[in-house]
């Protein structure tokens, strides 16, 4: 069994499991994604004469050095472990860390005693412990036949969970209403489902008090309505405490730079001069969604 | 006294009781008509919405179901294709539309433009226009020999526009009738861009109400492709043309050189002292800060107003406007430069 060597400078896997599980609930709430990785000395620099304190040591020195101010570096309790839980980063950016990382232990002469291999986690959901993390990592960094820098991966949390978003489209043209309303409830946007009502004029969006849940709402609606006109609404939605959570499309005919400056300023995500290509629209749709999650 | 005798009174009253029942007969019917006409219409638009969306949008094949049968699912048609027009803009459905109208309600059309109905007529001139109905062009240029309206002439010029523009544009020179300006700017919005830059050839030979038309039309086009032709304008010896010139280049904005506008900085007009100003809006300060400044203290305040707005939006503007402050005499230049600066800071 080997010696338990652990570093008192960062910190331990029992310290961790706490922030761990809020990182993992804001991962949801703030839809930004966290990557894990974790570290183990290769098995070719183990059974040597160097002393393995002191290349723990180096390794835990070497990746402080290395991360960032929102990267937690912690050691587990086995000593022959790193994790990084990296924020607000993808899969790409930390694979493109771990490059940069290997290149400079190879590269340089005082880490020439410093083999590593790693395993890279993304999570995308709340559906993972602590416990099974760590499991599952080390399960995959078992392998003694593994060459030294090479990357693994587990790709259990990588979905994100579905969401439900609310569609309100508001437009007193019936059949251009219609048209919109078969084109949106058609539109797949990848752990997104729409959720689409539809209404003639202004006032009877208000009525319907659709607007006041808590989910991630788009609306699309024309700068001109009966009984409450669309920029009343922009108004009224951009005032709420919860704003942020409204994408509002305008729909105008108006084609002029203070109509769209005016629009912007209220407010609006994007300002559609009619007529319009219904295919851009369900692109920008999309992008919109798209950059919710990094 | 006139002596009428009961007799003569009942067969009068009879006589108008009989017309009456008559007359409202025919307006129960007509009213029928009607209802029946809207609720044909409207059952055809709710049965038939989806279908159109499957083959305008979705690229499903044609459905037989979509033909019309009568007048009245011609209107639900034209109120479906009026609505794609105005909203959506796609090659693919203007296409569809076209074929469409070409082949199924041309007939319609025909024999609206023999109706006796000036608003029928109107109607059907409208939707040749809209939906492109090109075989009706040799009929538009028949009826175009009867005795029609002035408004009717107007939207057949608007189809000459659209189907033949060498024909639009021999109508516009030899036209007894003159159109207003905006009239003028609806027709040249429809022209095709290699079109509606020939007006700007032998641009001096069209009345002032075109010129100002075609200047102002290539304004809301936004066209680069017209910054040259407008450029030229800026010489021209009417003062009104050069405002429009400049107004436009202002609405394209795309500033490719300021040595064109300098001259007139020092105009003796403050309209065009005030186009200078906004259109510097569209090029970097270092290169025009010099004339925005002897701008900022023209004798007028509009001209004032705009060269320190010019400023101001611009990233280092409030610098400058501070460092202005603090060497000009100029009391109006000062208040507005003042004015200014406290308005940016107020909208941040």
């Amino acid at each position: 069994m080997n010696n338990l060597i652990i570093t008192e400078d960062i910190m331990q896997e029992h310290e961790v499991k706490g922030y761990f599980e809020i990182l993992r609930e804001s991962v949801i709430r703030s839809r930004l994604t966290m990557t894990a990785v974790f570290f183990k000395v290769a098995n070719s620099s183990q059974g040597t004469n160097i002393d393995p304190n002191q290349v723990n040591h180096q390794i835990s020195a070497f990746l402080k050095s290395k991360i960032r101010k929102t990267d937690l570096l912690f050691q587990l309790a086995d000593g022959m472990h790193w994790g990084i839980f990296f924020l607000q980063s993808s899969e790409v950016e930390v694979k493109a860390f771990l490059k940069r990382i290997f290149a400079i232990l190879t590269q340089e002469r005082e880490y020439q005693q410093i083999e590593l291999k790693a395993s890279v986690t993304e999570i995308r959901n709340n559906s993972v412990n602590f416990e099974t993390l760590l499991d599952k990592n080390k399960h995959k960094l078992a392998d003694d036949e593994q060459p030294t820098w090479s990357v693994e991966q587990v790709t259990d949390y990588r979905v994100q969970p579905t969401e439900q978003v609310k569609v309100s489209i508001i437009e007193q043209n019936e059949i251009f209403r219609k048209v919109l309303e078969t084109t949106l409830e058609n539109l797949d946007i990848p752990h997104y489902t729409l959720d689409v009502s539809t209404y003639e004029d202004g006032y009877s969006f208000l009525q319907s008090d659709s607007y006041k849940t808590g989910h991630v709402h788009l609306v699309v609606m024309n700068d001109i309505l009966p009984r409450k006109n669309g920029l009343e609404i922009l108004h009224i939605l951009r005032e709420m405490p919860n704003e942020k959570k409204f994408i509002i499309y305008m729909m105008s005919e108006r084609n002029s730079e203070s109509a769209t400056l005016n629009a912007y300023e209220g407010g609006v995500d994007e300002y559609i001069v009619k007529p319009f290509n219904l295919r851009v629209l369900e692109a920008k749709i999309k992008q919109t969604f798209a950059r919710f999650w990094l | 006294m006139i002596k009428l005798s009961i007799s003569l009174l009942l067969t009068v009253s009879g006589v108008l009781l009989v017309v009456l029942f008559l007359f409202t007969i025919y307006i129960l019917v007509q009213r029928k008509r009607e209802i029946r006409f809207a609720e044909v219409r409207d059952t055809f638009l709710q049965n038939s919405a989806q279908h159109w969306y499957n083959y305008l949008i979705n690229d499903e094949i044609f459905s037989v179901v979509l033909v019309p049968r009568g007048r009245s699912q011609v209107a639900a048609i034209e109120t479906i294709f009026s609505s794609y027009l105005k909203s959506i803009s796609n090659e693919k459905v203007e296409h569809k539309i076209k074929e469409f109208s070409n082949v199924y309600l041309k007939k319609f059309y025909e024999k609206d433009l023999s109706s006796k109905r000036w608003s029928i007529r109107m109607n059907a001139l409208y939707r040749i226009a809209d939906f492109r109905i090109e075989a009706l062009l040799d009929t538009c240029q028949q009826f175009e020999k009867t005795k029609i309206s002035e408004e009717e002439y107007f939207q057949l010029l608007k189809i000459y526009s659209v189907f033949q523009p060498e024909l639009f544009i021999e109508k516009i020179e030899e036209s007894s009738v003159s159109y207003s300006e905006s009239e003028y700017r609806r027709l040249f919005a429809l022209l095709e861009d290699d079109v509606f830059i020939r007006l700007f050839e032998d641009f001096n030979s069209w009345t002032t109400k075109i010129q100002f038309a075609a200047i102002d039309t290539a304004a809301v086009k936004r066209n680069m492709q017209y910054i040259d032709q407008l450029k030229k304008l800026l010489t021209h010896e009417m003062p009104e043309i050069k405002i429009r010139a400049l107004k436009g280049l202002y609405e394209i904005g795309v500033i490719d050189e300021i040595d064109p506008y300098v001259p007139f900085v020092t105009s003796d007009m403050w309209e065009i002292r005030l186009m200078v100003a906004k259109i510097f809006q569209h090029v970097p300060l270092n290169y025009t800060y010099a004339y925005l400044e002897q701008l900022l203290q023209d004798e007028n305040w509009w001209v004032r107003s705009q060269a320190a707005k010019t400023i101001v939006e611009k990233r280092e503007g409030i610098a400058k406007l501070q460092q202005f402050l603090e060497s000009s005499n100029d009391p109006y230049a000062i208040e507005m430069a003042q004015e200014t600066i406290v308005r940016k800071r107020g909208s941040k």
